[in-house]
């Protein structure tokens, strides 16, 4: 891997087939870059991304996500409530250090957000599995915890034993294993998002941290340094969108992601 | 393992069967990184696929991979007990926990995957 930079794309808000559709083309530029990219983006409406082969049946059984637009993702993992969180796609060739195995791109992406974090003095960290842990198939990604998940304390866990001092899971990501390259979502929940009734529910930084010294743009300038850093190269924010220029791909792989038979495949 | 068994960059393995056949699996090294299988999709009987064409995807906890076919040829036969049963790859990836077997267009591009000293290399680099 010769990349002397990391390229970073800072996206407007689009809709769930659009932007799942340019997170494909992201695993095809990190081929072509050789190295890791990462596209930052938003959504123009509060939606629902399913994990790749989540039943749909159970969103459509989830009282508490009713009437929000439902995407599948290509990648694995649970459902995400998108539209108060910091959504992610990363990207890496097959052989790069951080495309061997799951983990690795995993932990290197929330490491260097704990570490961020820290700066603004909200302590988190990688989760350790335990056996009171919930369930790791529970519908909802934030509902579920794995190896690996960033986890943060809640001013309400004071006095909880050891285990639960780190009871809040406020980032999570899921893969989907390309033969040549490795597409990684994941999301930073940033606040909690009202437009889901309260099962769906889960407390965001914003929550924890209250509104003081952080910003999102500072979060994710700072973690996207962290994360180049970690890769002794830089990070190289894109001056213009990543779907700039690519509107006609997109669209066409859109297609796919619009497709009743993709959100229905299980 | 057999001598003659090959794999594939991607993490398949091809083992040549009696009748111009071709077992196919996934590597112990690529079951192990994925970790904790959860649900597995399996392509149809019948199906003609090219070589590096996805014969299937396989989902962990957190990752969804791809599975691909090793050479070009027909699927004859799928290991349709795996997916209820997918602990079955990481107990005996090279026996029971085949995937599929396939009848190759052309045995000789066996020939151009890796030997098993050349994989073993490639998951230690």
């Amino acid at each position: 891997m010769t990349a002397r930079v990391l390229p970073v794309w800072w996206d407007d808000a689009a809709d769930g087939p659009t932007n799942m559709a340019a997170d494909e083309l992201l695993a095809e530029e990190a081929e072509r870059h050789g190295g890791l990219v990462v596209r930052i983006y938003g959504w123009s409406t509060p939606t629902v991304s399913l994990g790749g082969f989540q039943r749909l049946a159970d969103a459509e059984g989830c009282d508490a996500i009713a009437g929000l637009p439902i995407v599948r993702r290509p990648s694995g993992g649970g459902a995400i409530i998108h539209g108060t969180d910091l959504t992610y796609a990363a990207a890496v060739p097959t052989p790069h250090p951080w495309g061997s195995t799951p983990q690795a791109l995993y932990d290197a992406m929330h490491a260097a957000m704990a570490a961020t974090l820290a700066e603004f003095g909200i302590a988190a960290r990688l989760h350790l599995p335990s056996a009171a842990d919930p369930p790791a198939d529970a519908f909802l990604c934030f509902s579920r915890r794995s190896p690996g998940d960033l986890v943060t304390a809640l001013p309400d866990d004071a006095g909880a034993d050891a285990s639960a001092t780190f009871g809040s899971k406020i980032m999570g990501s899921a893969q989907r294993r390309l033969g040549t390259a490795v597409l990684q979502h994941g999301s930073l929940l940033l606040e909690t998002c009202t437009a889901v009734g309260p099962a769906a529910r889960h407390r965001g930084l914003a929550d924890i941290a209250g509104g003081g010294s952080w910003g999102v743009p500072e979060v994710a300038g700072r973690w996207l340094d962290r994360v180049a850093a970690a890769l002794e190269i830089v990070r190289d924010s894109q001056p213009q969108s990543f779907r700039e220029g690519r509107e006609a791909a997109i669209e066409d792989r859109a297609a796919r992601f619009r497709d009743p038979r993709w959100t229905g495949r299980r | 393992m057999a001598a003659d068994m090959k794999f594939a960059k991607t993490h398949e393995w091809i083992r040549p069967e009696a009748g111009g056949l071709a077992t196919v699996g996934i590597s112990a090294y690529a079951v192990e990184a994925l970790t904790d299988l959860v649900f597995m999709q399996l392509p149809a009987v019948g199906r003609k696929v090219k070589a590096g064409e996805s014969i299937g995807e396989i989902e962990s906890v957190k990752a969804v991979s791809d599975m691909y076919a090793p050479v070009s040829g027909e699927i004859v036969e799928v290991n349709t007990a795996l997916p209820g049963q997918l602990e079955t790859l990481g107990k005996d990836p090279y026996g029971a926990g085949w995937i599929v077997r396939i009848r190759p267009d052309d045995q000789a591009e066996m020939g151009t995957l890796l030997d098993q000293a050349a994989y073993d290399a490639l998951v230690k680099s």
